[in-house]
């Protein structure tokens, strides 16, 4: 298992290049002129002022020179200027994954949990009014738009009833607590400002429920699905024979073998949402990666851009990588090689 | 045991203070009370901080209430009136002005502004050679004379150089701090000048605030500059909560969470609540327009009386109420209401039947097809998409076929810098009071932006002889003479109709009940030190 572990982390550099290598040719042959985040459009007609801009920012030079002084500066952990925000892109990631990850950690637990318990009901009473229930709610979370659900949600709640406050990771009226691991429900405690805690925690609410509701939609109808393969087999009958409890039944022997499939799922929704959670930071104004990534494609941020990649690319062969081992603590019978 | 009893405790504390946190009123938004910050939900359309390279409408907000100009715009949005400058002077043709600075005016640090400090900052704007590089055009050098005395001497007469003065992007830095933060004058200062950075964090100006913090795609904060003495600062502190589409503004005012949304559109406004909030809905100064590029690659004929035709086939009012539900204007040329030379425009109007007859003449009696490509997005509350697509619908009225394509704004922006685009639409807003600028960006004279992008290379009949010498004539005279002037350029520019302005979209200040001052500038979008609460 460590020698596995091991040769796997080795290969990410090198997928990593891979992954930076395509990024950099697709953003750089998309049409449109990277210099419109840079030069003013009044600019833009002084040769002398777009030549200026050009030498600054590099695009003077050819795409292979580009490429390599970008792989260059890389490996000394240099991401470059974003040419929209014009801070180190490590930075900008720096300030907008702790929010992303505050918020998909929020949402996976609420999907995950939620989802994992509805699948079981639902297995449990087939076919009955609570399956029929379940499969509802899951099929209405799986295949509502979150630009939709979105909106109505903080309408509702936020506008008309004002159980929960409206967009933003915070009060605007309220200082952010100093910046220690980016999670403001994390900081706010550690500065021990529950106000502010809970300030962020009211507003971490609406968001994770949306962005859940989907997760919770695909796990309930993958474990539904596991749990009556497993509930059909011998050994469940066996123990039910042997006299165990339906709720040891479901949980200890059924559940921990529907789980198996469903971890892969787990792991690859959280990598998805990480750079996919981009309708919801927009929808609810969650300074994000996923509404960076869109800000630095729609004005051809080129470093941004990468960043972005690179992050995504790491938290998909990372989240693929401990799903695998995951897999192998679930389920004794795989062996890792 | 004792340690157990010791994390029992501070496990109940923390219990307890989280209950507190969960019982108190601090979970929703309530109304702000006068010591809290204000907040203020637009889209921080941000692209630099640096007065010498930003530019943009945010841009404009920061610069104005963080670097004093030398002049300001009175209420009336014409009327110049003192800021740094007490009084200045002008020489007989125009060419030459004398600035005096106000002695007991002071940067936030507490050091005096100085006539040095107007210099550097005028020569770093023009060298830096960033967004509004432009306003230093014609400046031939800017000379401290005195501590408090400025000598700005242009190349050639500019009865507009007061204007330009009085536009945010030439607000006054001090020039010690920001030189020992990276920033230069000198003229390599493009490629030299390394203080961009510097200026995302700091501000070094003499305005009524100061920058508090910049977090990008999130919150600009200001707090007040205690050195500022020329008008009393009533809210200390004040939050540009970065709130991307008017609806989401229009929520935030209506929970509580925003005092100001200053992007809602009219259709969204209908749906605020008036009894709660202050809903007041003036016309702009901004506007969209159909362009026309009779050289552009692949284009079909397009002489003046085509482009006459296609003028006299659109529904101006039809587009008005279609795009902004009524609440605009028609902009007869592509300058202003309002702004000089405009008084007595003839108002466009459609005529079908006028732009038959013309197309007949034209020798394209049964129209044609015509590509059209435009920046998908959304501008000062107008979609551009369906502004496109009632053009289209009018056009096809006297046959002429529009073929619509949307497009990335960095995409359009490169092609209509390119080979050109036959048709298609934009927007403008004014980077101060003053009429020469429309000329200089719209006009049909050599270099002009949208003399290239009409191609005006491949089709030299486009440009307008007479332009590039009423404009020199308008740069010099004052009073009537100027009026005069700037009117028969604008006459020129709907002769031409190269550029055809179709909607003025009103603007909307929407604000909770207790804030008062809340007013639109024209050079400043909005001046902060004029905001209180009652």
């Amino acid at each position: 298992m460590t020698r596995y572990i091991v040769r796997r982390l080795l290969s990410l550099p090198l997928l990593l290049l891979g992954i930076v290598s395509i990024a950099f040719l697709i953003s750089h042959f998309t049409q449109g002129d990277p210099l419109s985040s840079i030069v003013s459009e009044r600019q833009m007609d002084d040769e002398q002022a777009v030549a200026a801009a050009k030498a600054r920012w590099g695009l003077d030079k050819s795409l292979p020179e580009q490429y390599l002084v970008y792989v260059g500066n890389l490996l000394t952990g240099d991401l470059g200027i974003s040419f929209r925000t014009k801070q180190p892109v490590s930075q900008d990631l720096l300030e907008r994954l702790p929010a992303t990850l505050e918020l998909v950690i929020a949402a996976m637990l609420f999907g995950s949990l939620t989802g994992i318990a509805l699948g079981v009901v639902a297995a449990r009473f087939r076919d009955r009014a609570a399956d029929h229930a379940a499969r509802l709610w899951a099929l209405t979370g799986s295949s509502t738009p979150v630009f939709w659900s979105g909106l109505i949600l903080l309408y509702i709640f936020s506008v008309k009833l004002g159980w929960v406050p409206g967009p933003g990771r915070l009060d605007a009226r309220m200082s952010p607590p100093d910046g220690i691991t980016g999670f403001l429900t994390i900081d706010a405690l550690l500065a021990g400002d529950t106000a502010l805690f809970w300030d962020a925690v009211h507003h971490l609410i609406l968001p994770a429920l949306v962005l859940g509701w989907t997760v919770m939609g695909i796990v309930s109808r993958l474990v539904r699905a596991s749990m009556l393969d497993v509930l059909n087999q011998d050994y469940i009958v066996a123990a039910r024979a042997r006299g165990a409890g339906e709720l040891r039944v479901l949980l200890n022997h059924a559940l921990r073998n529907a789980l198996v499939p469903t971890l892969t799922i787990i792991g690859f929704t959280f990598a998805y949402l990480i750079t996919g959670a981009v309708l919801t930071e927009a929808i609810f104004s969650w300074t994000g990666i996923g509404s960076y990534a869109v800000d630095a494609a729609r004005g051809l941020d080129y470093p941004a851009i990468m960043g972005v990649t690179i992050v995504g690319g790491a938290a998909f062969l990372l989240t693929n990588l401990m799903t695998d081992i995951a897999y192998a603590f679930a389920d004794p019978r795989i062996r890792l090689s | 045991m004792g340690r157990q009893h010791h994390l029992s405790l501070t496990s109940l504390k923390l219990a307890a203070a989280l209950c507190a946190g969960v019982s108190s009123a601090a979970l929703l938004p309530t109304a702000a009370s006068a010591d809290e910050a204000l907040v203020i939900a637009r889209q921080l359309d941000i692209n630099s901080l640096d007065p010498a390279r930003g530019f943009c409408d945010t841009c404009q907000i920061y610069f104005s209430n963080v670097y004093e100009t030398l002049i300001g715009l009175g209420k009336d949005n014409s009327t110049l009136t003192p800021r740094l400058a007490t009084k200045w002077e002008a020489n007989a043709d125009q060419s030459q002005f004398t600035f005096h600075l106000d002695p007991d005016a002071k940067f936030s640090d507490g050091s005096p502004v100085e006539a040095k400090d107007v210099a550097w900052t005028f020569d770093r704007l023009k060298n830096v050679k960033g967004g509004a590089a432009f306003m230093m055009d014609g400046v031939n050098s800017v000379e401290a004379k005195d501590a408090h005395t400025v000598v700005v001497t242009l190349a050639g007469p500019s009865s507009e150089f007061l204007n330009i003065v009085s536009a945010p992007y030439t607000g006054i830095i001090n020039s010690d701090v920001a030189a020992a933060n990276g920033a230069t004058a000198a003229a390599d200062a493009e490629t030299t000048d390394k203080a961009e950075t510097w200026f995302l964090a700091n501000s070094a100006g003499s305005g009524p605030y100061q920058l508090a913090n910049y977090k990008p795609d999130d919150e600009l904060r200001f707090k007040a500059n205690p050195e500022y003495k020329r008008s009393k600062v009533a809210v200390p502190d004040i939050v540009i909560k970065h709130t991307k589409d008017a609806v989401t503004q229009a929520q935030l005012l209506e929970s509580g969470e925003a005092d100001i949304a200053m992007q809602i559109d009219p259709d969204t406004a209908k749906t605020l609540k008036t009894d709660k909030l202050n809903v007041e809905t003036i016309p702009s100064y901004n506007f969209l327009y159909v362009a026309i590029a009779p050289g552009a690659k692949g284009a079909p004929k397009l002489t003046k009386e085509i482009r006459q035709a296609i003028g006299y086939a659109l529904d101006y009012d039809g587009i008005i109420e279609f795009t902004v539900g009524g609440a605009g204007a028609k902009t007869p040329a592509p300058i202003p209401n309002g702004f000089p030379g405009t008084a007595g425009l003839p108002e466009p109007k459609q005529d079908v039947a006028k732009a038959k007859e013309l197309l007949a003449k034209a020798g394209v009696p049964d129209g044609f097809e015509i590509n059209s490509e435009f920046p998908s997005m959304n501008s000062y509350g107008v979609d551009l998409s369906l502004l496109a697509q009632k053009i289209q619908q009018d056009l096809s009225k006297v046959g002429i076929k529009v073929n619509l394509t949307p497009q990335e704004f960095s995409v359009w922006r490169d092609h209509v810098r390119g080979d050109g685009i036959p048709l298609t639409v934009s927007f403008y807003a004014p980077d101060y009071y003053g009429s020469a600028q429309y000329l200089q960006f719209f006009g049909m004279m050599e270099g002009t932006p949208w003399f290239n992008r009409a191609g005006g290379k491949n089709d030299p009949s486009i440009l307008n002889p007479q332009t590039a010498e009423l404009l020199k004539k308008a740069l010099a005279s004052g009073g009537d003479d100027k009026e005069k002037a700037y009117h028969e350029l604008a006459m020129g520019m709907i002769d031409d109709r190269i550029i055809i302005p179709v909607v003025s979209p009103n603007l909307v200040l929407a604000s909770s009940k207790s804030v008062t001052g809340l007013r639109y500038s024209a050079c400043c979008n909005l001046l902060m030190d004029e905001l209180g609460r009652q």
